[in-house]
């Protein structure tokens, strides 16, 4: 009886403890938002509610701020298309087709996800020189679609692993090509899966910072966390309100996707990361 | 099966092999063009680019290994190096911890467990930018959270000047970035956690063991190897740590708080591209020596047999 009670006290200390670890900073972001002035915690000071900073955030013609969210939504979500395919046709070769050294294939995959961004940027921003592709979608979607493939390939490999390969015989003998079998089969039945990875390699892009701070100059391209970064304010004094108002609007597509798709992003999650 | 036949039945598998082996290298060519042309070229770029004096408007010159004898007696370098790796071994082992007890609360059946959840990846889904400017304010000397609560404290201590100092500045970093990452280390351990068989605690509970004992005689010897893919994935990942330093510190104050990856940006940034890539490689060689000891160790790349 003793134990437990001794175990609820635990359980509710350690759900409090993870709660509050997790959100007071978030919290705190949109009360910073809302308020009058980030010094409503001073004595002298009240809170004073206002949407103002979120309207200033958004109407400011010099802060570009809905250019960065649209830069930052476009590039996101075509690389987040692009990798997915590029990794599911990869993936039906890992999981289904016969070639030597797929396991290799598979660690120097993951080993590259691991490579810093920093030694890429050097070369990259030369490549996208020469390009004349600086500061243009362009020159974002092509990394990140490289970047997010290593992830999507390592969930996408476990989810098609799971597929019943009857699916396969059965449609080969019908006379499917690959492809075909692809595309009318594989795809729709692992949709929920493509889809999960999608949305993985989706936040990993729009939260991107070195590549974009590198490879953009301004607003034309720039994305929403090199935006958020180097918002300085005008008139020297940091104007923290409508900072916190525009990361709070920025961010509103990642919370969004993962409050609405908790449970398969932490599958994805799990798919991706452990594997034995 | 006359011998014929068996020819032409061998003959038709070869066929049927190459046909496919051929599919196969189709289906691989799109992930391997963008692979190859964003990620592998541009390191041994990198790599090549080290070994020249190359910097913006001055024509490229083949120096060997000088930038690399440079970097050795460069003081900011050592600097980098040693506050990289102080931050690395505090961050990752408080990560990995506090990940632990959330993965723990995240396994239990509670009511709103799915609330609970979405709750834990709010930090991992938002910009780490972004979570650096939270930080900036939350640090704040005048109005900051951190030191209205600090202040209140029994005794109340003076504020601090968070970002200001180098011991205050250093533990400043790894809190925001502990918040970033313990929900990337909680999943991982989550799924650990979700493959022990409930049979094991069941038995144990049968036999009497007390909770503590079924955590340490039965949770982390089966945790171990996910633990350690944990702690590598997380090493390899704070080592090359940036966003949250160039929001919060900018390498300050007095380049104490200067990670490798921002030693290298700079140089590069400023279009020193010979020296910035001789310093990106030395934090490569870094990281990938720990992703091979972690493909080792976690015995990854079974799944695929």
């Amino acid at each position: 009886m003793n134990t437990e009670r001794f175990k609820i006290i635990l359980i509710v200390a350690a759900v409090a403890f993870t709660l509050i670890f997790c959100l007071s900073p978030f919290i705190y972001m949109l009360l910073c938002a809302v308020s009058r002035a980030p010094d409503f915690l001073l004595p002298s000071k009240s809170f004073g509610f206002t949407l103002s900073h979120f309207y200033a955030a958004i109407t400011s013609e010099s802060l570009h701020f809905l250019a960065f969210l649209r830069n930052s939504v476009i590039i996101s979500s075509i690389s987040a298309i692009i990798s997915v395919f590029c990794a599911s046709l990869a993936a039906y070769a890992v999981t289904r087709l016969p070639w030597p050294g797929k396991r290799l294939f598979m660690l120097v995959v993951l080993a590259l996800s691991m490579f810093p961004a920093v030694s890429l940027i050097g070369y990259l921003f030369e490549l996208m020189s020469d390009l004349g592709w600086i500061n243009t979608y362009l020159a974002l979607i092509f990394p990140y679609v490289a970047w997010t493939l290593p992830l999507s390939l390592w969930i996408l490999v476990s989810y098609f692993a799971q597929l019943p390969r009857e699916l396969d015989k059965a449609a080969l003998i019908d006379g499917c090509t690959r492809l075909q079998l692809l595309f009318r089969i594989i795809f729709p039945v692992a949709a929920p899966g493509i889809f999960s990875t999608m949305l993985l390699a989706f936040i990993f892009a729009f939260n991107e910072f070195l590549f974009a701070l590198m490879l953009t100059t301004d607003y034309s391209a720039r994305t929403v966390p090199v935006g958020i970064a180097l918002f300085e304010g005008l008139h020297g004094q940091l104007p923290w309100g409508e900072i916190m108002a525009a990361a709070g609007v920025s961010i509103l597509p990642v919370i969004l996707l993962t409050l609405v798709f908790q449970r398969r992003i932490i599958q994805g999650l799990m798919q991706g990361a452990v594997k034995e | 099966m006359s011998v014929r036949s068996k020819i032409a039945d061998g003959n038709r598998n070869t066929v049927l092999y190459v046909q496919e082996f051929r599919t196969a290298a189709g289906f691989l060519a799109p992930l391997l063009f963008f692979v190859l042309c964003f990620i592998l070229v541009p390191v041994v770029g990198t790599a090549l680019n080290s070994l020249f004096l190359d910097v913006t408007f001055e024509p490229k010159q083949f120096i060997g290994f000088d930038n690399y004898r440079w970097l050795m007696g460069d003081p900011e370098f050592w600097q980098s190096l040693l506050f990289t790796g102080l931050f690395v071994l505090v961050s990752v082992p408080l990560e990995i911890i506090l990940g632990l007890i959330i993965a723990l609360v995240l396994n239990e059946p509670l009511p709103l467990r799915g609330f609970l959840r979405a709750a834990v990846l709010i930090p991992w889904a938002i910009p780490a930018v972004v979570s650096g400017r939270i930080f900036e304010l939350i640090y704040n000397y005048s109005y900051g959270v951190a030191n209205y609560l600090l202040t209140a404290l029994p005794g109340a201590p003076q504020p601090v000047n968070w970002l200001g100092t180098e011991t205050s500045a250093f533990l400043a970093l790894v809190a925001a970035d502990v918040w970033k990452t313990t929900p990337f280390a909680a999943v991982i351990l989550l799924a650990g956690l979700a493959a022990i068989p409930g049979d094991l605690y069941r038995q144990a509970r049968v036999d009497r063991a007390s909770g503590v004992q079924r955590f340490f005689k039965i949770t982390l010897p089966l945790l171990k190897p996910i633990l350690i893919v944990a702690f590598l994935f997380r090493i390899i990942d704070a080592l090359r740590i940036f966003d949250i330093i160039f929001v919060l510190t900018g390498g300050g104050p007095g380049g104490t708080t200067l990670s490798l990856s921002l030693f290298g940006y700079r140089y590069l940034a400023s279009g020193d591209f010979g020296y910035g890539s001789a310093v990106s490689m030395v934090l490569f060689m870094m990281a990938f020596g720990l992703a091979m000891s972690l493909i080792r160790l976690g015995r990854m790349g079974q799944v695929i047999e």
